[in-house]
């Protein structure tokens, strides 16, 4: 067997310093009848070499983003890994050990778990980070969950639709069995409309969720925002794309109190959706009430700098059912991947990310709307991703031949927006060259003029 | 040898000027951001990120890496966390592109590969757990647990039911009171006698009509196969309540058991465990669950389907809860466990089991004549020993051990959980270790009883750093670099 050692003499020395006659006896303890009796039904094993002809073959069934031009987005984006990132990432020291629960044998990762938070709140102009939770969307309903403890308020909590359909959706679950009610407010032109945010946050509402830039690629008046929301006394919690922090104001800055992120993009593939990184950032007040670990400082009996987990009486392993969270395994190698694209990057670096997604989704943006039948369907300024509508109203056949000729233009909105039936969303990262955004555009184009001619007879 | 001068902070590295990565020119034409951004949402300039080289890169965490314990190089016997050995072909088979490189909302058409994968594993959950209905999504087991509440509580809501109890009993890990809590339950404490069983008295005291939910970690957080689980589980259907497997130790019970078959009606499984996906430090995990016919209308979406050849994306649940998170789930841990049933293969996922339990109760002979195991002579994939007499006669804790056992370059097992045994060390060695590591582990456990009660109280001594300061860690805590200059 592939992955233990017992040889046949080694058994027999065990089960007799054990004093048994046979491995079965082991497991008496299980009542006969609940014993499967049977092999289980799965196919028979396979070695090495075949297993990784069988995996390639699965995957050869697959076109990855390289095979396609990837234009895709809404949360997961095909950003640049630098090598470092896998090198250190593939580090086995890191990879194959637990969360640090022995600091002494576990300073590698607990200094990085502090090395990611530190990063992480000079990205978000917050004063605390946790070490990381499972994604975006459940970081969102997390931070919801903290804000209706912090403020007492339990009537409800304000999602604009400008907030990504699938945390809106993770929000309601969490909320489902609670008696905070999830109040979806409708957006104008793709954004937060003052007027309608104003008469729906009143002294119930623990929090209202801002996405900036939100769902749509548009950039919100967060500061608008933010000054409804703490008129009405709620918190702002900002849903941030950690690569638009290179341009844009930080979540801090704007007022937010408690700041959530997915974090994939930081150095990790987008493996079809996960694992991904929950990053969550907040104001020194709520440190008490953030879920999950979070390393700190200390030193230790000889007087040198050390660190540990830290402010444990939060968590499910000493407060059980009162914990501010189940949380318990997180992602930790996530957040050492992240802590190094950070270091890698460095301010300069980022900022030249993001300049390249704004300029190259813009000029993107343009080029296609250069065409009669593209329009945008927001006239709000956007970051990296944008809304173009279908004049035609043919979004899936449009999508459907550009995949034929290698491209994944887009992510149809009508599954989420049935009043955007005939728009699909698009994302151009820093690795989309002019050339392929060229061939987006005219490989869209042409599309049109051959799905538009049966249309016409 | 680890170099401490590259492991001091980041920030403390950082040089102004310096810089790795090198982008691109802009190949568009560019225009001034303040013509494509309003103003107001600007910022002046990026954030104050460290500015390093990258050799300085590569040197810091490489060096950081050297001060951790790991699988790949110690011995880890971490009761309940299932330390086994991470094979290396499931990280390749992860980081293929044609896996790694997919994006979650790609056309079903692009990724039947990946479908069929994903369906196969939907499969091999249910044959393996004995229920009939899966989801994937759920990102840890902790999100596993919760995530099967609420498909319980949608249940009981469509009944009409008010059920507004979980019961947990008092030897179960905290994530389990902690989902109950998240769901809009009221947990409810049910005792476990000395033996280390469900007090069957106090769980007929406890059950009533309010009850949603029993949650049972079997085998226990003791290592030890339920005896009443059968009863127990017929007395809480016989309620209407309904049995949650807590599936962390799948380890002991590969083909030799299936919860399915003995009354559970949900569970997660740990794929970071059992199936070997490895902790990274503290996760990533998954945290699949497996469920009965009748829950199955509630699971998360979606779920993927077969229809002659094709694999197809389900959302089209009416009955639903929603989703637990963005996406389809952990895939890239989903992957590897795949490698590793795939591996195996039905009679090896058994030896697997086998020869878990077998290196345990090997372990656990060896162990008892030095610590007491108050729970017996025998266990499955775990078992938990106690410091107690120890610290009555010499003042030695279960931290004290555990801290000297780093010394002698092993891993700790796990100390004070579960609470009910005193001076807890809960120790489980896996399949994937020797003879001859068990024996020199055993060997050194009895050789650190025999030292010195000072020596092992200021334990350990080899280590990077000495015991912390965890009282001050927790009074002044110090959570950023920025927050080190304020304490200076
Ligand atoms: C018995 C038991 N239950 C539940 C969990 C929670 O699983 P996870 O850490 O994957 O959330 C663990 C793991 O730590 C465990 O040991």
């Amino acid at each position: 067997m592939p992955y233990h050692y017992n040889t046949p003499e080694d058994k027999q020395a065990m089960l007799s310093a054990i004093g048994a006659e046979s491995v079965d006896v082991l497991f008496d303890s299980i009542p006969a009848e609940l014993k499967l009796g049977r092999r289980l039904d799965l196919p028979p094993a396979l070695s090495e070499l075949e297993l990784d002809q069988h995996l390639r073959e699965l995957a050869s069934r697959n076109t990855p983003a390289g095979e396609a031009v990837c234009f895709l987005g809404a949360g997961s984006y095909d950003h640049f890994i630098p090598a470092v990132v896998d090198t250190i990432g593939s580090r086995s020291e890191f990879y194959t050990s637990y969360t640090p629960y022995q600091a002494e044998a576990s300073q590698g990762n607990l200094q990085v778990m502090f090395e990611y938070q530190s990063l992480i709140t000079e990205l978000t102009g917050l004063d605390v980070s946790n070490a990381s939770l499972y994604d975006g969307a459940s970081a969102a309903a997390e931070a919801v969950l903290m804000a209706i403890s912090a403020t007492g308020r339990h009537g409800k909590v304000i999602v604009p639709e400008s907030l990504h359909p699938e945390y809106r959706a993770t929000i309601a679950t969490y909320l489902e069995n609670l008696a905070t009610e999830v109040v979806t407010i409708p957006t104008s032109g793709g954004v937060v409309d003052p007027e309608i945010l104003s008469e729906a946050v009143d002294e119930e509402t623990a929090a209202v969720v801002l996405q900036q830039p939100n769902f749509f690629g548009c950039v919100e008046d967060a500061a608008e925002v933010n000054r409804i929301t703490k008129k009405a006394g709620a918190l702002l919690i900002a849903v941030f794309d950690p690569m638009s922090l290179g341009v844009l104001k930080r979540p801090g800055d704007y007022g937010a109190n408690i700041a959530v992120a997915e974090g994939h993009t930081l150095g990790s593939p987008m493996a079809y959706g996960g694992p991904y990184l929950g990053i969550m950032a907040c104001e020194k007040s709520l440190v008490r009430r953030m879920p999950g670990r979070i390393a700190g400082q200390t030193v230790d009996r000889r007087g040198n700098t050390c660190f540990v987990l830290t402010m444990q009486t939060r968590e499910q392993h000493i407060r059980r059912e009162k914990a501010t969270s189940n949380v318990c395994t997180n992602q930790g190698l996530f957040a050492l991947r992240a802590t190094v694209y950070l270091a890698q990057l460095g301010p300069q670096g980022l900022r030249e990310t993001a300049s390249l997604c704004l300029q190259k989704s813009r000029y993107a943006a343009e080029q296609l709307c250069q065409h009669e039948r593209f329009s945008l369907a927001f006239e709000e300024p956007t970051f990296k991703e944008f809304v173009i509508r279908d004049r035609e109203n043919r979004v899936d056949d449009l999508l459907k031949s550009a995949l034929d000729r290698g491209y994944l233009a887009g992510l149809p909105l009508g599954r989420w927006y049935p009043e955007l039936a005939d728009c699909f969303l698009v994302a151009v990262t820093e690795k989309r060259t002019k050339a392929e955004i060229d061939g987006l555009v005219s490989t869209l184009t042409k599309a049109s003029e051959r799905v538009s001619v049966p249309a016409t007879v | 040898m680890r170099n401490s001068r590259d492991t001091q902070l980041l920030c403390e590295l950082s040089r102004p000027g310096r810089r790795a990565a090198r982008l691109p020119a802009c190949d568009v034409p560019e225009r001034d951001i303040a013509d494509l951004l309003p103003t107001e949402a600007t910022a002046s300039s990026p954030p104050a990120l460290p500015e390093v080289t990258e050799p300085q890169i590569v040197r810091h965490f490489v060096n950081l890496s050297t001060m951790n314990m790991s699988v790949d190089t110690h011995f880890y016997p971490l009761g309940s966390c299932t330390m086994k050995y991470n094979p290396k072909r499931n990280e390749r088979a992860a980081a293929m592109p044609g896996f790694a490189d997919l994006h979650p909302c790609q056309p079903e058409e692009t990724i039947q590969g990946m479908l069929a994968l994903l369906y196969e594993m939907q499969e091999y959950f249910q044959e393996i757990s004995g229920l009939p209905a899966c989801s994937l999504q759920p990102a840890a087991g902790a999100h596993g647990e919760l995530t099967a509440l609420l498909v319980a509580a949608a249940y009981f809501k469509d009944l009409g039911e008010n059920r507004s109890k979980v019961l947990v009993p008092d030897n179960a890990h905290g994530t389990n009171p902690a989902s109950a809590a998240m769901a809009g339950y009221r947990s409810i404490t049910v005792k476990t006698t000395s033996d280390g069983f469900v007090d069957m008295a106090d769980l007929a005291s406890k059950l009533d009509d309010e009850v949603a939910v029993m949650m049972i970690t079997n085998p226990s957080t003791l290592g030890l196969f339920e005896p009443h689980m059968r009863e127990i589980a017929d007395q809480v259907h016989a309620r209407g309540g309904l049995i949650y497997l807590d599936g962390a130790n799948m380890n002991a019970i590969l083909g030799i058991t299936r919860p399915g078959d003995w009354g559970a009606d949900m569970q997660h499984y740990n794929p970071h465990k059992t199936f070997s996906g490895p902790h990274g430090g503290g996760g990533p995990g998954a945290g699949p669950i497996c469920v009965i016919e009748k829950l199955a209308p509630y699971l998360p979406t979606p779920i993927v389907r077969k229809e002659d050849s094709l694999y197809a994306l389900d959302f089209n649940l009416p009955k639903t809860i929603g989703r637990v998170r963005s996406f389809f789930g952990n895939v890239g841990v989903l992957v590897r466990a795949y490698a590793y049933i795939r591996t195996h293969g039905p009679d090896g996922l058994r030896e697997v089991s086998e020869n878990a339990v077998l290196n345990a109760n090997y372990l656990l002979s060896r162990v008892k004549h030095i610590l007491p195991v108050p729970q017996g002579n025998r266990c499955m994939h775990e078992f938990v020993a106690s410091a107690n007499t120890l610290k009555k006669d010499k003042g030695i804790t279960a931290m004290d051990i555990a801290k000297r056992l780093l010394d002698y370059g092993f891993h700790a097992p796990t100390v004070y959980f579960p609470l009910t045994v005193p001076e807890a060390m809960m120790c489980e060695p896996t399949e994937s270790e020797s003879k001859e590591t068990l024996d020199a582990f055993a060997e050194v456990l009895f050789r650190i009883t025999e030292e010195d009660a000072e020596l092992l109280h200021d334990a350990p001594h080899s280590t990077a750093v000495s015991r912390p300061d965890e009282v001050r860690a927790a009074r002044q805590p110090v959570l950023t670099w920025a927050a080190l200059s304020e304490a200076n």
